[in-house]
């Protein structure tokens, strides 16, 4: 199914929301018990180019056979615009494979960095509320296909690591027919048992974000997305960082932070009245909470 | 229109009223939101000297109303007297006509004279024999309960509290505070408050606060705080024999949508009062037992367990997550 439109805010906001994970104690109820197996982020194509549309493919496999995959959050793309999304869950009794293809298009050449998607769970095997992270991904974006000599040198560039690629796959697969050729030639009479699977490795839990880093997420969000979902979600981040717990107010949390951090005041005020305020304020207000933030994060 | 703020009214009253700044701030949200204040606190406490200041410092009219046991409606909202010399009736209006008016003692008089107030701060009118006259405007009625004293009253029937916008608890003052009533007012007698406020202004205060933007998640939390008085079975609090209650236990019925629509109009005037042209949650919950208090039915056991309502309402609110 593929979603367009809105899908901005909702992706953008996955680094903010994945700040309430840090308190997986208190959430733990709510999370699937599951067996982490591969949890990996891609790009369906190498050196993507900008203009030129490509798909970032989270996939996850876990050992449980489970309808749908819950609190898994996506990476931000602040710096990508969003074409689309599809999910794919595939279940059967050896377990669960989920795979988001996200459909994204860069504006600009250059070095993108897309952070780690996170998936909170409850690890099968030992019961503890568990954070997972799967790989972040570097994207050297390519200058758009033009006229002229750099689009040429960059066509044939392109099509010389084609080239390149597809000898190493044809000798890669050369060499592996001959291995498997090897190693029944070796032992012919015997047929092989069944070895037990290798244990299957976990992808290490990352670092969690400082709370600095999230109120930079926020601000990067709330640049990207300066829409009132963003704002609600960069407000509740913001919290999270400071430690507040939900569903209180703001008079709690200035109470609580006014010993600790009295400059995150501004920010604080900025981000409720971004919240809250009236559409025609929206953006004013989005802009003094962004300023707020920039300040703040420059002290 | 003298182009004064809340805030300058405010200061107005600060010069009179030592501390207090609860009861203060209440009768200006009264004041912004259109509402009837009921003041709730042991004779003393500046209740009467906040609404006879208040109608000062806004160049108002005050009557005050001393209810007694032998007090009769007409007393209240005037009659028809017989005038011998032009063989006519004519009407004389009671001191319900006034732009604040102090109903003190309000559960001192029958439960027909409570009525006939009641039904003038519903109606903004009153009928006197066939005539219909419109009350000022601004008309905004305080009325005060003695806790201390239950000798001889007329307890309020739930539905004519339901009527009072907001129910304060006066409190005592500090120790600073009282220090301070004592220099203020036992040398001599204090200056007589100015008008700093006309009637057009606090028409324009209400016109802005009705005019305070109450976004939806702040419409849906009042919602919540207001359903969950009628399922506080949920909710859980701490006797101090150190047992667990269920409030549900300790209120025969919830809060009215009455009380939805009070939170709304204190939060944006509260919000007005502060400034703003956007409510917060922060405004939603410090009102809350403001507009809680009187409209949430509590049974015996409240006083048995030795909860207050106070301590109930609490957790009321902070069983429900603020936006």
């Amino acid at each position: 199914m593929v979603r367009i439109g809105r899908l901005s805010a909702s992706v953008a906001a996955a680094v903010l929301t994945a700040a309430a994970l840090c308190a997986p104690a208190a959430r733990a109820q709510s999370l699937q018990r599951l067996t982490v197996q591969t949890f990996t982020l891609g790009s369906d194509v190498g050196r993507p180019q900008a203009g030129t549309p490509f798909h970032l493919v989270v996939t996850l496999y876990v050992r449980e056979n489970v309808a749908q995959i819950a609190n898994l959050e996506l990476p931000m793309l602040a710096e990508l615009e969003l074409l689309g999304d599809e999910r794919v869950v595939r279940a059967d009794s050896r377990g669960t494979t989920y795979r988001e293809t996200i459909a994204v298009l860069a504006h600009r050449a250059g070095t993108i960095v897309v952070a780690p998607a996170i998936l909170a769970a409850i690890d099968a095997r030992d019961g503890r509320a568990k954070q997972y992270y799967s790989n972040g991904l570097t994207l050297q974006i390519g200058a758009a296909p033009g006229q002229g000599i750099a689009d040429g040198v960059a066509v044939a560039a392109s099509v010389g690591r084609f080239a390149v690629q597809v000898t190493i796959w044809v000798l890669g697969g050369l060499c592996a027919i001959a291995l498997i050729v090897l190693v029944f030639r070796r032992r012919p009479a015997v047929r092989a048992a069944l070895a037990p699977a290798p244990e299957p490795l976990v992808p290490p839990l990352a670092r969690e974000r400082s709370p600095r880093e999230r109120l930079r997420d926020a601000l990067t969000v709330l640049r990207a997305e300066p829409t009132r979902g963003t704002a609600v979600r960069a407000r509740a981040a913001v919290w999270n960082a400071l430690g507040a717990s939900e569903g209180v107010t703001l008079a709690d949390v200035l109470a609580r932070t006014q010993a600790t951090e009295p400059s995150l005041r501004g920010v604080l005020v900025a981000l409720e009245r971004a919240a809250f305020t009236y559409d025609a304020d929206l953006r004013p207000a989005i802009d003094d909470a962004c300023d707020a933030l920039q300040r703040y994060l420059t002290t | 229109m003298s182009g004064a703020t809340p805030a300058d009214l405010r200061a107005a009253l600060a010069q009179t009223i030592v501390g207090q700044s609860g009861t203060v701030d209440a009768l200006l949200l009264g004041l912004l939101s259109n509402g009837h204040v009921l003041l709730e606190g042991p004779p003393g406490l500046a209740k009467t000297l906040a609404c006879r200041c208040l109608a000062a410092a806004l160049d108002g009219e005050f009557k005050r109303i001393q209810f007694t046991p032998d007090l009769l409606p007409s007393d209240i909202v005037g009659t028809r007297i017989f005038d011998q010399r032009e063989s006519a009736f004519a009407t004389v209006l009671g001191p319900i006509f006034a732009n604040v008016v102090l109903a003190d003692e309000i559960n001192r008089a029958p439960a027909k004279v409570q009525s006939a107030l009641l039904e003038a701060m519903q109606e903004r009118q009153v009928t006197i024999g066939p005539q219909t006259h419109a009350l000022p405007d601004p008309f905004v009625v305080m009325a005060t309960m003695n806790p201390l004293d239950s000798e001889g009253t007329y307890a309020l029937p739930v539905a004519q509290m339901d009527r009072f916008l907001m129910k304060v608890n006066v409190d005592y003052p500090t120790r600073e505070e009282e220090l301070e009533i004592l220099e203020r007012f036992a040398v001599a007698n204090t200056q007589p408050l100015r008008a700093v406020a006309t009637l057009d202004d606090v028409r324009a205060w209400r016109a802005r606060a009705h005019a305070v933007h109450l976004d939806e998640k702040l419409k849906r939390y009042i919602v919540e705080l207001v359903a969950v008085t009628r399922e506080a079975q949920r909710v859980t609090v701490a006797s101090p024999a150190g047992q667990s209650l269920a409030l549900g236990d300790l209120i025969d019925y919830g809060a009215s949508p009455r009380a939805t629509l009070a939170l709304a109009h204190l939060a944006r005037a509260r919000a007005s009062m502060a400034g703003r042209d956007f409510a917060l949650p922060d405004d939603v919950r410090a009102i809350a037992p403001h507009a809680l208090r009187h409209r949430i039915g509590f049974n015996y056991r409240i006083a048995t367990e030795g909860i207050g309502t106070d301590r109930a309402i609490d957790a009321l609110v902070a069983a429900v997550a603020a936006p």
